[in-house]
Order: C-alpha cells, then structure tokens, then sequence
C-alpha cells in the first residue's frame, strides 16, 4: 500500500548540482549591492535594522553575514539593492561575505581552499553531519531536516546525518549562540575527531543575525568554534545548505571554492 | 596397594592434618593461617593423580575393608570416579590455593574454617571413592555436616542462621532419601556392595529404589523444587567456601546420578520425562533469578541452579537413550553433560573466588556499588570476567563447546523412537535455547556495569587489595580451566570417554571427534565444531584487522586524543545518571512476569519542606484555606500539601519518585511455604510433650518399649 | 475587532491574585504573567482570556520588594511564568513550590538581572550550572540526561528522564539553553523593527507572531486592517499552520519507522513551503505581515494559488488516509502521552495539545482577527481522549479546515485585489495586547510604546504555556514513547526560552 503510494508521483528528487535547477535559480538569497556608488550613499546605512549597510570612501557595501532578508533596502532603493539569485551565499572566510567594491585578496583565498580541500580530501564521498542548535528560532532546522525530504535527498550525494558527534565530519551550527549553549557546543566540537569541517548556517550564526546584541547572545559563533564555511541567509534556503556543504567538501562542480 | 593408592591416602591424611592444624593453630597469624588451605592444595593435587591413574585403569584402592564395620569395602576409584576425581579435585586445588590467600588477609575470625573445609573435601573424596552403601552413607552426611558448617560459619550476620538451617534441612533430606533406596537395594541383593546392586531383579523395589536415590541427588544438585536452598546456602557461606560448595562438592550429586544409570539401568520413562520437564523448568527459573538479582553472590548462586537444569537435560537425553538401547544416544547425553560439568565446575569456582576477593576488598555485595571493579581489582575483576563469559557460552571459552553441545544432543530427538520421549526433549531443548539467551543478558549485566563500568563515585578507582601470590596462582589455574579445557577440547573428550567407558563403550564417545580437531555430536553428518581452530582463527582475525588498522591509518592509530564520554553535552546530574544495575534487569522483570511474579510499584516520596527562615520582605505565608491545591492527579510539577515558605534553597521540599520490585520465589511462596504453616502447628504441639516433668519421660520411655517389643513379636 | 480591554489595576498583589482566582473560577481563562521595571516601582501583569478580548489585571510592586506571596499555590498554570519573572527580575515567590531557574540559571542574588522594562542591564549574563539545583531521586531511580544535543536535528532543550529501567515516571526539563534575551532586544527598537524581531521569537510561527504584534499596534492606534491586507493575513497564516502540522506529521511517521510515510509528507511540506515563497518571496511568510496590513500583494495570480491549493489538498488527502489506516503506526500513538481533560481545562493549554483533551479555545473563534470573523471557519470536531492520537487527529482537521480557508481567501482576494494594502499605523505612545492563534496555539503580545519607541513588548507564545505539561502525560509509557510524545505536541523550544 504504501510503496504504492510511493510509486505514484514519480521521481521527485532534483539534479542539482549535476543539472540546474529552476527553484535553486529562483530562490532569494541575501541583498546585494547592484550600484556601489549613488550619489546619497550616507544615508543609506540607516535603511538596515542589523547594521549590515556599510560606506567605506562612498563605496557602499553589504555584509551579507548580517543581512537578515527584511527587505527594507530592496524595497526602498530597488535600483541600488537587489536580492542575489541562486544558491550560491557561502563563504570560505568572513570577508567574502562582505558583496560590493571590496577588493578581495585572491592568494589569501586561494590558500584557504587549498588548505580546505587538503582537509577534507578523505571525506569527500562520503561524509557525516552533526548538526546543533546554538539559539537559533527553528527555521534554520527546519531548512537542514528539508535535505532529507525526497526533493532534497542528500543521501544521494553520500551525505548523511548522524547522531553520535564521534561519527561526524562537518559540524553545521545553527542559532545566534546564546550562551547556554556554548558549553555544549565546545563540547561538541571537542567530541568531533579530526578532521572536521564547522559551517556557520543561517545569518545568526555567522553574526548574531538581529536577535544580537544581547546580554544572552555571543553574536554568532565564531567565538566558540572555529568556523570554516560562512553561510549567509535568515535562514539559508535548502539549496543554500547544500551549495556550503559541497563547498566544503570542495565538490562543486566547475573548480572549487573558486566562487567566494 | 598400587603406588595411586598410596597418593591418595596421601591425600586424606594432608586433609585429615589441614584440619587438625586449622583446629590448633587458630586465626591470630596470617601465616599460620594459610597452612590449612596449602595442605588443602597439596592433597588435592594427591587425589588429581590418583583419579588421573584411575582413569587409566590402574585402581586405587586404599584399604581392603571392614574397618568401619562389616561387609563395607574400602574406598576405590574406577574410571568413573576417577574422572569426577580430576574434575572436582582440579577446580579444588585452584580454590585452595585462593582460599589460602584470602584467609591471609588477617579477618578476625573464628577457628574451624579450615577444618570445614577439609572435612568437605575429605567428604567429597570418599563419597567419590565408595564402593559400599554404608561409606557413602557416611561420608553424604559427613558433607552434609560440613555444608552446615560452612553455611553457618558467619552465624552473626543476619539470614545466616536460617540459611545453615534451610541447608541442613534438605540435606538431611537428600540424605534421607538415599539412605532408604539404598537400603531397599542393600536388602534386596543381600549386601552392601555397590556392585551387587546391578543384580537386583527388576520390579517395583528396584523402580522405587532409583526413584529415590535419583530424587536424592536431585536434592543435591538443587533440582525443581528442591533448588531454594542453593542460593541461600551459597550465599551464606563465607569467601571461597562457596567456591567449595557450588564447584567441588555439588559434583557429587552428578557422580551420584551418573552412577545411578551406570548401576540400575535407565528409569521408566515417566521418571525420564518428568526429570526433563523438571531439567527445563530449573534452567529457566535459574536464570529467570540470577538476571533479575541485585546482589553478585546471588547471581552466580542462582547461575547454579540454571546449569543444574542444563546439565540434566543433558543426563536426560542419556536415559532416553538408555531406554531405547541406543549406545550413541546415551554417548551424546553423557557427554553433554559432563561437558557441561567440567565448564560449571571451572566456571563456578572461578566466579566465587573472584567474588569472594571482590566482596571483602569492598565490604559490599551490592552490584550498583560495585562498578568498574577491573580498575579496583584487576585480578578478581578478570577472574569474574571469564567466569561469567564461560557461563555466558560465548566463544571461545569451554561454556560454548558444552551448550553447543547441549543443544545438539537435544536436537537428537528425531532419532527417538516414542512420541511422547521426542516431545520431551523438543520442550527441554526449547528451555535450554531460551535459558541461554537470558545468561546472555545475565553476564552482560554482570560484565558490563561491574568489570568494564566506570567506578562510581566517579574517581574512586583506588587500588584495593587484591589476591596475593596463592590466590593469583589459583585464579590462573581456574581461567586456564574455562580457556584451555576449549583449546583441548578433543583432549577432554578422550579423557571423558575413558572416565565414562566401562558403562558407555570408548569408541561409542570417542565417535564425537571427526577428525583429530574437530567435533561432532556423535552421529555423523549432522553438525561440526572445532573450538581449538576458534581458538587460532579469532586472535588471528584480530590481529589482521588490527594490523590492518594501523597500516591504512599510516601509524596514526596510536595517537590518542582523550575527551569525556558523549553524554549529549550535558553539564551532567549529580547521583545516578546511567544504567544502574537494577534499572538494566528492569526488562527482564518485566518480560518474566510470568515466571518469576514481579511486583512493581512507583510511589511518590514527600520529604518535608525546611521550614526558612523568613527573608525581610517576605509577606505572611498564605493560609491553608486559601491553598486551593491543584488536582492530585498531577504527579510531578508539585505536590500537594508541600506548603512551607520555600525560598529558593536547590532542591528543598522536592518530592521525589522511588521504584521498587520484588520478585517471589514462586516455589518457596507456593509450595513451602503453605507446607510450613502445619509443621510448624505440629511441632508447638509437639513441644507440649516437653512438659520438663521426670515422670512424663519416664512414662514415654515405657510407652516407646511397649510399643517396640509388640512390633518385634508381631514381625517374627 | 474586539474593542481594546483597558488594565485594571489592583491595590496590591493578595488584592489581584483574588482577582484572578475569582475570574478563572467564573470562566475566564489565565493566559499569562509578567512583570515590567518601571522607573519607581515593579509592575506585574496578568493577562485574562475571555471571550470578549483579552483583559490585563495588573498591580505595583515596591522597588525595595525582593519578593512576593506566589500565584502558583492558588492557580497552577503560574508554575513556569513566576519562575520566568525571577529568573529575569531576582524577585521571589514566596511559597512557590519548586523554584529553581528556568530560562536563566544565575547564581546569587547578587548577579544582575536583565530586568526587561528598565533602560539599560548587564553586557552579560553567562548562565551558571552550579544555580541549577542537585537532583533529588529516589530508591531504584537514575536520570537519564538527554539533551541538549540531541540525537537529530532538533532544537536545543535538556530532559532528565528519571527512570527505572524501563518506564518513565518522571520527567525534568531545562530549557535555559537556548535563551536569547529577545524580551530585552525588543527594548527601544522603532516599532517598524519589531515586527522583524517578532518573526524571529520563533520562527516557525513568523506569520502568527507577527500579526500578534501587528495586532496590538493597530489596536493601540485605533485603525481597521484594509479587507485585501486581511486576506492575505488569513492566507500566510493558514499556509503556516499547514506547514507546521505537516511537520509533526514527519516528525511523527520517522519516529514510527514508515520511511514511505515520512518522505511524502516531507515532500508535501517542502510543496508547502516553496508555495510560501512563490507567494511572497521567503519561504516562512516573513515580511508579509506589518502593522496597518501587508507590503504587498501575492506574487502568483489567484488561478495559479487554487490550483497549487487543490493540488496540495488532494495529495494531502490521501496521504493522510493512508496514514491513518496504518495500523502498527496507530498503535504507537493509541493511549500515548495522554492529557487528562481537567487537567488540560485546568491549566488552560492551548491548540492542538488543548483541542485534544476537550478544551478549545481557539483565538481565530474566540476573538476573530483580520478575516477569520467573515470567512467560514468550524470548530474542531469534539475530541477529549487527549493521548497522541487525538492530538494528531485534530491537526488533520486543521489542515483540512486550513486548505478550506485558502480557498475561500484566494476567491475573495480575487475580487478584492484592487484595495488598499495597508491602513497608516504609527502609534507614538500607547500599551496594547494583540493576539494570534500559531500553529501551536494562541500567541499573546503586550505591547508599550513611549516616544515612539518600544520600551516593553511581552511575546508570550503557546509552546512555553503548552510545555509544562509534558512533566504529566507520562502515565505508564516506555522511553520508546518518548519521540512520540514530543512530537505530538509540537512545539518550538526558541518560544520557550525566549
């Protein structure tokens, strides 16, 4: 009866990232900067709740790491903010989030993939996730338990969670990092054997996201674990997740961690 | 007198010598202390080498007769004997030497131990030995007296006093029963002889004769229902005398058995039944108990009750063997069994040893306080550890050649000619598998919280006193029992074929081994074992993985980075936090309702509040009126009534919840129990005829003469 | 909607806890309670569910008061809300049964309090285990600690479960660890930023807890949502509602062990969610709702949104009629974790968890909001066995009400499309409570703006009223239960420790 009824609707599963896909394309992501230098540049930090809106020499820039996707600047200033489009939000340090006139600096970047893929080269076909939850509001749960549904379904790429910290390979943290949890989490991390992966998920984790400043936060997790992978988004869409782990993984297609 | 007798009156008199200087010397030296128990040793190793001569024909016998009186023979050791002589014996030495260093510890005590000691063993060996009704008589009450006195040596401690009596009691009455068969027997042939037993016509004195002397034995071995004072008993006795007990001296209730079918022939086939029916129920209720009890010694004492049932379904195949003439059934039964004895004997007497040291280096037989006793106690913890994995039957120890062979001589059952014997044995075999999955959950409990746990209180792991230099001698002597008798398995057999040959042909036995190392339940083409090629196969394989290993992982294996156990990052609780050893037998409680009556109960535990004292701006505390309480069903989040100013001490006034379950012996709770009541109304009554007057016992005294000459001249 | 309930204020705090046990004995039903540090005094809050609105009781405490008699002797649904005000204000309930720190465990009366209402409070206020108390058990017990990291993607929260062996008489929680302070963040955002933070209390309610603070706005400035804005409300909310049933039904199906089971309801969930975002551009509903209406209209035409709507109902369907013909899953859920009606009744729960036992009371019924007064919208079908079960079969006809709903809303939206989308709401001073029924049950928001800017905003949602009954619904039940249980209240533990 039931493999009946799962037989009915077909495959549902995507390609991606084998085939593009059209959700992944069309997906929002966080603000972006499409002109770095309109004329009343100073008064637009103000537009954003997080203070992710910064004007450096006139440039304006966007930190990616606090946008919380509200909307405001897209909304008041369409021709000088914009959503991103795609999957694509992750970072391997937290400059690179950062969008907009910035000039990056490539050999820095280029070592810290190479480092990376050197890290992970005996994870990369198959590979365990542990996940915790450092104060986050639940949507970001429910973003990486969305991998295990049929349309997701990471275990096609031989990714799989796990509940014993001693299995896992990448550690996704979610949540601002309240500080309750920082012990748990550090244990966690030590309860991890090398070598391990640790991916900031979601704008909380990465900076604290809007819930930060508080006196029960550490805006976001860096001061907690070492952070490898930065993954921007309130919360970062399914898509978004995956994009971060093959990142890590140094899978994506097309040469890896040449992105950001 | 051959040169094997020799050496085993030798080994009387070191016994009779052990006695004398326990006796003489007293407790107050710790050297002196231990000479009782190393003659102890030293005689045992006398009586191995006379049974190993007796084995191999040479009979021992020690005196010629009539020295106890007429028409008693001399004790002599046939292949019989003399391999329960070996067995017995072997585990007594190891035992010996244990007790030797566990009484070096310097206890306070009294003297007698030692001499109790010996007169057990000195028992153990006659009765082995006895060629005449009247020797064995004596030497079975002699045992029994000894049992008593090991059982009640602690008579200070509370259950002591009643476990000696409970002990003395069925023993008396095993000694009962068999002083009566072999009287019908002795009365029929018209002599004491053992041997001319064999001759008395068949009939109802000779069925009710075997009748007997088997229900004797059975009393000993501790069969259902006569098995509720072996743990009692055991339990009560002090350090390795329980080894002494449970290990060397229940072997003669099986020699008993064995020698029954020997002599008088296979029993009718009710008896057979009802003793297989009776085998299976003693192995499940045995290890229904020993998973479900929260203290060590009980475990392993109710463990003897289990193998007690394994080892007579065993016995049992051999009777429907014997009755239906098959020589190769009764080979696989045999065999079976005493399989199944030497992997007990060694096992048991390992387990007690490793107990005994356990329990007095800690002063408690609780199993929840006595985690992780391998970091206390190495050797002791090692000791238990094989001893439990032998009676566990997990390879590649001798408990796992001798329930694998168990069984398969169970599943022999389709070769038996009559339904109802098939039927039978399909029961037995069906209990021995469901037993044997539960001594699996049995030593997984013993092995996994107490000798690989983490001791608790976390960070206690002080070094305790462990065995000295004897008693790690013993403990090696009894491992390399369970370990090496697996090895040498095609040794062991042979040597059981011979102890077993006059009455079972050798090569009957001997058809067990297929090929030089490998075995097979007798009949051929059914199924094989090799245990010595477990033996090189298992280490082998972990080495190659280990190598393995350490090759793939480029020498990395070897560095360890060390972190606290996982506990889903908790900060932790205080107390209890993992599996107790109570809570772990918590399923089988429950799932053996049936059998073992488990009663259960949650109750809620209110302490009373701290009255504090009132903080400066506390306002008056609320009067009872207006305590509107919430509804009592609401177990948790407060109680009822709970009302004094709680301010915010951690933890004040909190009710709690506590667990409790009993378990009931369901034969001591429907069977004796009840039978109690009136004999204890008889003797009140009885007690009334010591009316402490001269002329009343006067007047029994002509009333009892009265009486015997009219019975005399009636008779005559 | 209902007219605003002024506060009425009582002479002192014996005074108002009369108030309260008289108004609940008479039919009212305790929502809540609260404190606020003003410049001279304490004040505690009590909020009264009736079914003309929601009504506030409230009393002064002196600044110097380090304590006062406790409410939970007299009304027990206070258990959790008196601990929450000492851990957040230090000032105890005298004769509070079992206190010990429930959302911020610190050590001594000396360590600053967050105090939220009061400018200004510590930088930082790391939690202190050794404040949280040594666990008393009894013979034959032990805990099992389980959490905070548990064992699947799940939110952080620790459960002692003290246990035998095998049953689970009792159980604790410490929910501390996921405490963000969001009481105090709220403290002088713009009113147009609160709305952002009310998303993320908890975020799998973003729609409910937004119009809940979006509601005591308009209700503080006095304005009417336009009937378009109000439609859209209705459809966000009810695509949430959808959203998070279906998810205790995979939480549910995976805990059974149906793998079939499970990825199809994933796969309706995730058909649920990326409507959402075709409707709106985010996938949880966020920056839908603010006050005075919507920001704008959906981004899919109405034939498209019936279309994916009746898709979606009749996959639903018959999922959920192959699912509950499951016989083995049946059984795990028959008799499992049950809620006794007077005791649900007693303790007011809220939602599915409420509905379940016999005790509804919910808020879009009660105290209609945006379009629910003219969209056709049934009570829950009479269920009162209260084990899992029960609680599953009215989430089922909740979805099935749910789809209903959208439909009717995408039909009126389609004639009213050409309305105003937002009536002007900037309400500069004011106190208000606003309401909201979420998926786990009704959201409450008390509200005060001074200068225009928020200076206390109280978000009480369902999951901490609802939790506390997790310590009764273990009669008889093996940890086995366990995932069941949880799952089938279905709440979110970043409502919870706040």
């Amino acid at each position: 009866m039931w493999v009946l009824a799962g037989l009915r609707h077909g495959v549902l599963t995507t390609r991606w990232p084998a085939r593009p896909d059209q959700y992944a394309q069309a997906s929002r992501g966080p603000a972006v900067v499409t002109t770095a230098r309109p004329p009343d540049a100073d008064q637009l930090a103000s537009l954003c709740p997080t203070g992710a809106i910064g004007v450096t020499g006139g440039a304006l820039s966007l930190d990616q790491g606090r946008c919380v996707q509200c909307g405001r600047c897209v909304s008041a200033r369409p021709e000088v903010f914009a959503w991103s489009a795609g999957p694509a939000g992750a970072a391997l340090a937290r400059p690179g989030l950062i969008a907009g006139d910035l000039p990056e600096n490539p050999e820095n970047l280029a070592a810290l993939s190479e480092r990376l893929r050197a890290r992970t080269r005996a994870l990369r076909r198959s590979v365990h996730l542990r996940h915790v939850d450092a104060g986050s509001d639940g949507t970001e749960e429910w973003e990486i338990l969305a991998l295990l549904n049929p349309v997701y379904d990471v275990h096609r790429l031989g990714i799989f969670f796990t509940a014993s910290p001693r299995h896992a390979d990448v550690l996704l943290v979610t949540g601002s990092g309240a500080r309750g949890m920082t012990e748990p989490l550090r244990r966690t991390y030590e309860a991890m054997p090398h070598p391990k992966v640790v991916i900031a998920v979601g704008t909380d984790a990465v900076s604290g996201g809007l819930v930060s400043p508080s006196y029960a936060t550490t805006a976001g997790v860096a001061a907690t674990v070492p952070v490898d992978v930065w993954l921007p988004g309130s919360p970062p869409s399914p898509f978004a997740i995956l994009h971060a782990l093959l990142l890590a993984l140094g899978r994506l297609p097309g040469g890896a961690g040449a992105q950001r | 007198m051959s040169a094997y007798s020799v050496v085993f009156g030798a080994g009387l008199w070191l016994l009779a010598v052990a006695a004398v200087a326990d006796l003489a010397l007293g407790t107050r030296r710790p050297r002196l202390v231990q000479v009782p128990y190393l003659l102890g040793a030293a005689a045992c190793a006398c009586i191995v080498v006379a049974g190993a001569g007796a084995l191999a024909g040479r009979s021992a016998r020690l005196w010629a007769g009539g020295v106890l009186g007429q028409g008693t023979a001399g004790p002599a050791a046939d292949q019989l004997s003399g391999l329960f002589l070996v067995i017995a014996f072997g585990a007594a030495a190891g035992v010996s030497l244990a007790f030797a260093s566990w009484a070096g510890q310097g206890r306070p005590g009294r003297r007698g131990l030692g001499a109790s000691y010996a007169l057990a063993l000195a028992a153990v060996a006659v009765i082995l030995t006895a060629r005449d009704a009247f020797t064995l008589l004596f030497a079975w009450e002699g045992l029994t007296l000894a049992f008593y006195l090991l059982a009640g040596f602690e008579r200070g401690r509370p259950g002591r006093p009643a476990a000696a009596l409970v002990t003395l009691a069925f023993g008396r009455l095993s000694g009962a029963a068999l002083l009566i068969g072999l009287l019908l027997l002795a009365g029929r042939s018209g002599s004491l002889s053992v041997a001319t037993f064999a001759h008395v016509p068949p009939g109802g004195v000779r069925t009710t004769a075997q009748a007997l002397l088997l229900l004797g034995f059975a009393v000993k071995v501790g069969l259902v229902p006569f098995q509720i004072w072996l743990p009692r008993g055991y339990a009560a006795a002090p350090g390795p005398a329980r080894a002494i007990m449970a290990g060397v001296a229940v072997n003669v209730g099986f020699y008993g058995l064995w020698r029954t079918l020997a002599l008088l022939g296979p029993p009718p086939s009710w008896l057979t039944g009802a003793l297989l029916v009776m085998a299976g129920l003693t192995a499940v209720l045995g290890i229904a108990h020993a998973a479900v009890q929260p203290q060590l010694q009980r475990v392993i004492a109710y463990s003897s009750v289990e193998n007690t049932g394994l080892i007579l379904a065993g016995f049992g195949v051999a009777l429907v063997g014997a009755a239906s003439a098959d020589r190769l059934l009764v080979a696989v039964g045999l065999l079976a069994a005493t399989l199944q004895v030497i992997a007990h004997t060694a096992a048991k007497s390992l387990l007690f040893t490793a107990s005994a040291q356990i329990e007095s280096a800690t002063g408690t037989a609780d199993l929840d306080d006595l985690r992780g006793t391998v970091r206390r106690l190495p050797w002791s913890g090692t000791g238990l550890a094989i001893g439990g994995l032998t009676l566990a039957g997990l390879p590649p120890t001798a408990g796992f050649v001798s329930e694998w062979f168990l069984l398969e001589a169970l599943m022999q059952q389709f070769r038996v000619p009559g339904l109802a014997d098939r039927l039978v044995l399909a029961l037995a075999g069906a209990a021995v598998a469901l037993t044997a999955g539960f001594a699996g959950v049995t030593f997984v409990r013993l092995l996994g919280l107490i000798v690989l746990g983490t001791p608790q209180p976390r960070g206690s792991a002080v070094r305790l006193r462990d065995y000295g230099l004897a008693g790690r001698a013993g403990i090696v002597l009894l491992s390399g029992g369970c370990l090496v008798t697996a090895m040498l398995t095609p040794l062991e057999i042979r040597v059981i074929a011979a102890g077993l040959s006059p009455d079972v042909p050798a090569a009957a036995t001997a058809a067990a081994l297929k090929s030089p190392w490998v075995l097979q339940p007798v009949f051929a083409g059914f199924s094989i074992l090799s245990p010595s090629w477990l033996w090189i196969v298992m280490p082998a394989l972990f080495l190659v993985v280990a190598v393995l290993a350490w090759a793939a992982s480029g020498s990395r294996m070897l560095r360890v980075r060390r972190v606290p156990p996982w506990q889903s990052a908790t900060a932790g609780v205080e107390g209890r936090d993992s599996y107790t050893a109570f809570g772990f037998a918590n399923p089988t409680r429950r799932v053996l309702a049936a059998v073992l009556h488990t009663r259960a109960e949650v109750r809620r535990i209110e302490t009373r509040a701290p009255v504090a004292a009132p903080s400066p701006a506390s306002l008056a505390a609320p009067s009872p009126a207006s305590l509107a309480a919430p509804s009592p069903a609401s177990l948790a989040s407060f109680p009822a009534g709970a009302g004094a100013a709680d301010t915010a001490g951690p933890g004040a006034g909190v009710p709690h919840v506590g667990f409790s379950s009993d378990v009931v012996e369901v034969f001591e709770e429907y069977l004796y129990r009840p039978v109690l009541r009136p004999l204890a109304a008889l003797g009140r009554a009885a007690r009334r005829l010591q009316s402490g007057r001269l002329d009343a016992y006067l007047g029994y005294m002509l009333i009892a003469l009265v009486a015997m000459l009219a019975v005399v001249s009636a008779l005559s | 909607m209902p007219a605003a309930a002024g506060a009425a204020v009582a002479a002192d705090v014996p005074a108002m806890w009369a108030k309260l046990t008289s108004e609940v004995a008479a039919g009212a039903r305790f929502a809540g309670l609260f404190a606020t540090a003003r410049s001279d005094h304490l004040l505690l809050s009590a909020h009264l569910a009736r079914p003309a609105g929601i009504a506030i009781v409230e009393t002064a405490l002196p600044p110097a008061a380090a304590s006062y008699p406790a409410l939970t002797p007299r009304l027990g649904a206070a258990f959790w809300y008196e601990r929450e005000i000492r851990d957040l204000f230090g000032i105890v309930p005298a004769g509070h049964p079992r206190l010990e720190p429930l959302i911020l465990p610190l050590e001594g009366a000396q360590s600053p309090r967050p105090r939220p209402g009061a400018p200004g409070g510590p930088a930082v206020a790391e939690p202190d285990p050794r404040a949280l108390p040594q666990h008393v058990i009894g013979p034959g017990m032990f805990t099992i600690p389980h959490g905070p990291v548990r064992s699947g993607v799940m939110e952080s929260v620790e459960y002692l479960v003290e246990t035998p062996g095998e049953d689970i008489p009792h159980l604790n929680m410490r929910v501390f660890y996921k405490h963000r302070g969001i009481e105090k963040r709220f403290e002088g955002m713009t009113p147009a930023d609160g709305v952002l933070l009310a998303e993320r209390t908890e975020g799998t309610a973003s729609v409910a807890h937004a119009l809940a603070y979006c509601h005591a706005l308009e209700r503080m400035a006095g304005v009417e949502v336009p009937w378009a804005a109000a439609l859209v409300r209705v459809l966000h909310a009810e695509l949430e509602r959808v959203a998070c049933h279906l998810d205790v039904a995979v939480r549910l199906a995976d805990a059974a062990g149906l793998a079939v089971a499970t990825a199809r309801f994933g796969w309706h969930k995730e058909e649920v969610l990326r409507l959402v975002s075709q409707l709106c551009g985010s996938r949880f509903g966020r920056g839908v709702v603010i006050a005075g209406g919507v920001s704008a209209l959906p981004l899919m035409s109405t034939a498209d949104l019936l279309a994916a709507a009746g898709r979606l109902d009749a996959r639903v369907t018959a999922d959920v009629r192959a699912l509950m013909g499951t016989a083995s899953f049946l059984d795990r859920l028959r008799r499992t974790g049950p809620l006794p009606p007077g005791r649900a009744a007693e303790h007011g729960a809220l939602g599915p968890v409420g509905k379940a036992s016999g005790f509804a009371d919910d808020a879009r019924l009660a105290r209609p909001y945006d379009a629910y007064p003219r969209l056709g919208l049934r009570p829950a079908g009479p269920h009162d066995e209260g084990d899992a079960l029960a609680r599953l079969r009215v989430r089922w006809d909740e979805v099935g009400q749910s789809l209903h709903l959208l439909r009717q809303a995408a039909d009126e939206l389609s004639e009213a499309a050409a309305g105003p989308l937002r009536a002007p709401c900037h309400p500069h001073d004011g106190r208000s409570v606003g309401w909201a029924e979420a998926p786990q049950g009704e959201v409450l928001y008390d509200v005060r703006i001074e200068g225009g800017r928020l200076t206390r905003c109280r978000a009480r949602s369902a999951s901490f009223h609802n939790l506390v009954l997790m310590h009764e619904v273990f009669a008889g039940d093996i940890l086995t239960d366990f995932p069941f249980i949880e799952a089938s209240f279905g709440l979110s533990v970043a409502g919870v420790a706040g």
